[in-house]
């Protein structure tokens, strides 16, 4: 395993320098964690007494064992774990629908430049900018006359139209990069349309499939406001638990609680990243793209 | 990327592409260029909660142009897009580049970086307001540990509470930008390195001369997504700051909010909304422009 | 009581008439309470609409806005709620505007609201003379919380106006405690103004401020004066102010390392949260000239309308369930706010809205919080030049009467 070609080294005055370089970025990145662990760790009035970096006095996972299973989230006290599964069904269709339609518009802008190709991906690439809030209202509209409303379709959907251009923008300039000699000689070998997709380019498009899932797992895991307004009471996802436990206007705010709500929140898109450690390894062979 | 012969192909292999292309370009139109144009319409009308159709010309924009926030909001995002943009994709390249050095505990530390961007902001900001807030934070640990006059209180000081959001925003996204740099620089030629060591090349020359070049690609990406985050940016805000001390980190995102929601003020909403529109498309439209004109370029 | 008996005969009138229903009476309510505290709170409305035949079904999203944004999107397309919590004021405006609410005024006449609620709360719910939401608590928005080991340490007595609460602040202060304990968010800038502006300006100052909207009297003396002393307050908070959580600002008098803080009713679950109690270790009062201004504030229920005509006499059900006089009291028990009913027996709140009660049997006390005068567009943008005055020095008195001045003249 040598991606680069160079050979490790022994322990140079270089090497303690990188080491130690990335040992003090490590920190400054684990600092708001640590913050967030010991806050979970402690109890109410230790919290109070504001001493945020001191490790806990007795620590205990009761602020967890609450948080996701009997923090009160309105009329029911039942923590964050009620939304779980429906933030499951709600991320895997999505996530593979707003990938695998970025990823074919992607390609096909890339190379197959329908007419039109540029002022779509201007228009796509243009909407990427603006506040996606704006949309509620006029999808709701929208959504309503197609009977969407309150149904996991059309929360999928929405996830999709929302992803597209980000994912059009990722796969396009990563299939930009790519020699056009080998698109060349794949149609000169006879290949259509969805083979030269299919056998050809998604297997040079692993690391970039791995960012795409990165970004989509984190955004729809995350996503708040659209699963509300637009998932139904039946598929309310378990951000919106988490909302509840989190921000409360005028009630009493119970710190270690929100903390562990959101580390275990996080959990599923730390458990992803993790994972796709191996696809960075893997990535290199497909990579290596001298035609 | 020269396109002129693949259009010279038989006249049937271009419906699958233009098929595969259908789903995208009914969402931009119907959903974008739509929503889009209703967007434009409402902000023409003096809709307060709900959309009404009294329309009452440019009025929206004259309070606008007024309203001392919204340009305290603009100025305020084109700071922080400079600085972040600049810092995130540093901070992401040289984290690549370190981690791509065969470093021990790569995978450790590559959840280390990236761990940030899992978490929404709603709870990591209160964090990191803690650790900025001069009584709780980082200047208390200073004073206990001794350095009684020390100050680090940018986030309470209107001067200076941008550069705190800058801070966290960095901390959020390197971790991204550093998986995408790595994607690109796992894909550079094994023959690149052999080649450059034969020239008798320093490893910082090279990826400084060599890499930096090849990798242009995945800058624009990483670049492009950082923008738009940039033009977004909300949750962090309302984090962190709230807009805080006063109208100091406004930012034009969460006016819109405010005023969509909060304040009941769809029509002001959506003129501020059309305005960031018509930036960011005069902004993005003539380097897509000078894009398509290029011949041979590598994005 | 009468009104219980009529709701009594009602309810049994029609558990009997259609025994099948009480499987239809299902009602799906929109509210923002999902802190453990309000939690309690609604469920005394669930426990008591399940018993008196509904089905309540919760759907709870915290912060105001989320839930209102959630509620509205409903109606807009197509799959409303039973019913849908808001502010007692302007924010349901544009519902009844665009014909989305049912028309209340059979509760309203049952029970006889006029002579039991104060006439602003009334007026507040009232659209072209007919009702069209139940008021269900009255929330304090402008009490003084003090710390009694804070105020001890530092020989200060209990303020009773804004001339005195100087006094209290500057030996507080000389004392090495925060005198008053802030929360440097937009909200609650605004609600300091707002306290000032009620305290020592008076109630028909604060009408005429946020209802009235007189430029007049914003460019006259008695205003300025309140501009005065609202940034003469700023000098009294420490640096940690700015973006802080007002549970960790009443945390801070709760400990007694801050003298006082100015906050809603609702700071009181946090003191309860900390095991303390009114009057014994910490104090709670309202500042006026003459007698208290007290800001009332607080929450209503809208009923959308619903395409199943069945759906209506659930609604009814709800809405007579909300203010039945049992339900009012154990709500407020839990809540911290006080019933929105004048004419109930308030000895078993605690000792806070035991005084609340008090004072606003004399109906000069009971001033219409700024929600229930102003639109939600008016009060943002007046917010924003509130917090611009407190946070920046160089803004000075003149430049915030002429900005607040031009504010109010434009179109809400």
């Amino acid at each position: 395993m040598t991606p680069s070609g160079r050979k490790p080294r022994h322990l140079t005055t270089a090497r303690v320098g990188l080491y130690g370089f990335l040992l003090i970025s490590a920190l400054f990145f684990l600092a708001p964690l640590y913050v967030m662990l010991v806050t979970s760790l402690k109890s109410m009035p230790e919290i109070r007494l504001g001493n945020i970096l001191s490790l806990p006095q007795h620590p205990n996972f009761d602020a967890w064992f609450s948080a996701w299973s009997s923090a009160c989230t309105g009329l029911n006290c039942n923590g964050i774990r009620v939304g779980f599964w429906n933030s499951v069904r709600i991320l895997v269709p999505s996530v593979i629908v707003s990938i695998g339609v970025g990823a074919v518009t992607g390609y096909c802008l890339s190379f197959w430049r329908p007419r039109g190709a540029g002022v779509l991906f201007a228009m796509l690439l243009i909407a990427a900018f603006i506040p996606y809030q704006v949309f509620i209202y006029p999808l709701v509209r929208i959504f309503s006359t197609a009977g969407l409303n309150n149904s996991l379709a059309g929360i999928v959907i929405v996830h999709a139209i929302f992803g597209l251009p980000t994912m059009t923008l990722l796969f396009r300039n990563h299939f930009a990069t790519l020699p056009i000699e080998l698109f060349k000689a794949a149609r000169v070998d006879g290949a259509g349309f969805w083979r030269i997709f299919w056998q050809i380019m998604l297997p040079m498009a692993v690391p970039i499939l791995v960012v795409a899932v990165i970004l989509q797992v984190t955004g729809i895991w995350n996503d708040f406001i659209l699963g509300l307004v637009f998932a139904g009471r039946d598929n309310l996802p378990m951000t919106v638990q988490l909302n509840n436990v989190v921000n409360s206007t005028m009630g009493e705010r119970t710190y270690n609680v929100d903390m562990a709500a959101t580390l275990l929140t996080a959990l599923v898109p730390l458990v992803v990243y993790f994972g796709s450690g191996r696809w960075f390894v893997r990535g290199i062979a497909a990579g290596a793209v001298k035609g | 990327m020269p396109m002129a012969g693949i259009r010279k192909q038989r006249i049937g292999s271009r419906i699958p592409a233009q098929l595969a292309l259908l789903p995208a370009v009914l969402v931009a139109l119907v959903v974008y260029v739509g929503a889009t144009t209703w967007t434009v319409w409402i902000s023409m009308t003096s809709s307060r909660m709900l959309p009404n159709s009294v329309f009452v010309g440019l009025r929206q924009y004259e309070s606008l142009a007024e309203n001392d926030r919204w340009s305290a909001s603009v100025s305020n995002i084109v700071l922080f897009g400079v600085l972040f943009l600049a810092a995130a994709l540093i901070v992401g390249f040289v984290l690549a580049v370190l981690i791509d050095q065969q470093v021990r505990a790569e995978s450790l530390l590559r959840s280390v970086f990236l761990y940030p961007f899992s978490m929404s902001f709603i709870v990591t900001g209160l964090a990191w307001r803690w650790l900025l807030d001069p009584t709780l934070g980082i200047e208390k640990l200073l004073h206990d540990i001794g350095f009684a006059g020390a100050h680090f209180d940018w986030m309470v000081r209107p001067e200076r509470v941008i550069y705190t959001l800058v801070l966290a925003a960095v901390w959020h996204a390197s971790g991204l930008v550093m998986a995408i740099m790595l994607a690109g620089l796992r894909g550079v030629d094994p023959e690149i390195w052999k080649a450059a060591k034969i020239d008798g090349l320093p490893v910082w020359r090279t990826y400084i001369s060599v890499i930096m070049p090849m990798l242009t690609g995945s800058f624009a990406t990483a670049g492009v997504l950082l923008a738009t985050s940039v033009v977004r940016l909300y949750d962090l805000v309302v984090a962190m700051s709230n807009g805080g001390p006063g109208i100091s980190s406004e930012v034009p995102a969460k006016f819109v909010m405010d005023h969509l929601f909060e304040r009941g003020n769809v029509g002001m909403a959506t003129a501020a909304a059309t305005s960031m529109l018509v930036t960011v498309a005069a902004v993005i439209a003539p380097w897509l422009y000078w894009q398509n004109h290029r011949k041979g370029a590598a994005t | 009581m009468i009104r219980s008996t009529t709701a009594g005969l009602c309810l049994s009138a029609l558990l009997l008439a259609a025994p099948q229903a009480r499987a239809q009476q299902k009602a799906e309510v929109m509210h923002w309470w999902t802190s453990a505290g309000e939690s309690a709170a609604v469920r005394v409305f669930a426990d008591q609409f399940n018993k008196a035949g509904g089905q309540w079904v919760d759907m709870a999203i915290a912060g105001g806005a989320n839930a209102r944004t959630a509620a509205i999107n409903a109606m807009v397309g197509g799959t409303p709620p039973t019913a849908s919590q808001f502010n007692t004021g302007k924010q349901f405006d544009d519902l009844v505007e665009n014909n989305l609410l049912v028309n209340l005024d059979s509760v309203e006449k049952q029970q006889n609201w006029a002579k039991i609620m104060p006439p602003a709360i009334i007026d507040a719910v009232t659209r072209d003379g007919h009702a069209y939401a139940v008021p269900v608590n009255i929330h304090g928005q402008n009490w003084l919380f003090t710390s009694n080991a804070a105020l001890a340490k530092a020989g200060a007595a209990m303020p009773t106006n804004f001339t005195d609460i100087f006094v209290a602040l500057d030996k507080l202060k000389a004392a090495g405690v925060v005198p008053l304990a802030f929360s440097g968010q937009k909200t609650w800038e605004r609600g300091l103004f707002n306290t000032v502006l009620a305290g020592q300006g008076g109630g028909d100052m604060f009408v005429s401020f946020w209802g009235k909207r007189d430029v007049a009297m914003v460019k006259g003396p008695a205003f300025r004066a309140v501009a005065d002393t609202f940034r003469k307050l700023h000098g009294y908070i420490d640096a940690g102010a700015p973006g802080r959580n007002w549970n960790d600002a009443t945390a801070l008098v709760i400990q007694g390392k801050a003298g006082m803080q100015v906050m809603g009713d609702w700071a009181k679950g946090e003191f309860s949260a900390a095991g303390q109690t009114p009057d014994k270790d910490y104090g709670c009062t309202v500042l006026g000239a003459a007698s208290p201004a007290y800001l009332m504030g607080g929450d209503v229920f809208v009923f959308p309308k619903q395409k199943d005509a069945a759906q209506t006499k659930t609604q009814m059900l709800l809405a007579s369930v909300l203010l039945d006089p049992a339900t009012q009291i154990a709500f407020a028990q839990k809540k911290g706010s006080i019933p929105v009913r004048l004419d109930l027996d308030t000895s078993s709140l605690d000792a806070c809205a035991r005084k609340a009660s008090a004072w606003l049997a004399n109906p000069k006390t009971q001033v219409p919080a700024n929600e229930l005068l102003s639109p939600p567009a008016l009060t943002g943008a007046i917010e924003d030049l509130v917090s611009q005055f407190w946070n920046d020095p160089s803004m000075t008195t003149d430049t915030f009467i002429a900005r607040v001045s031009s504010t109010l003249a434009q179109t809400f």
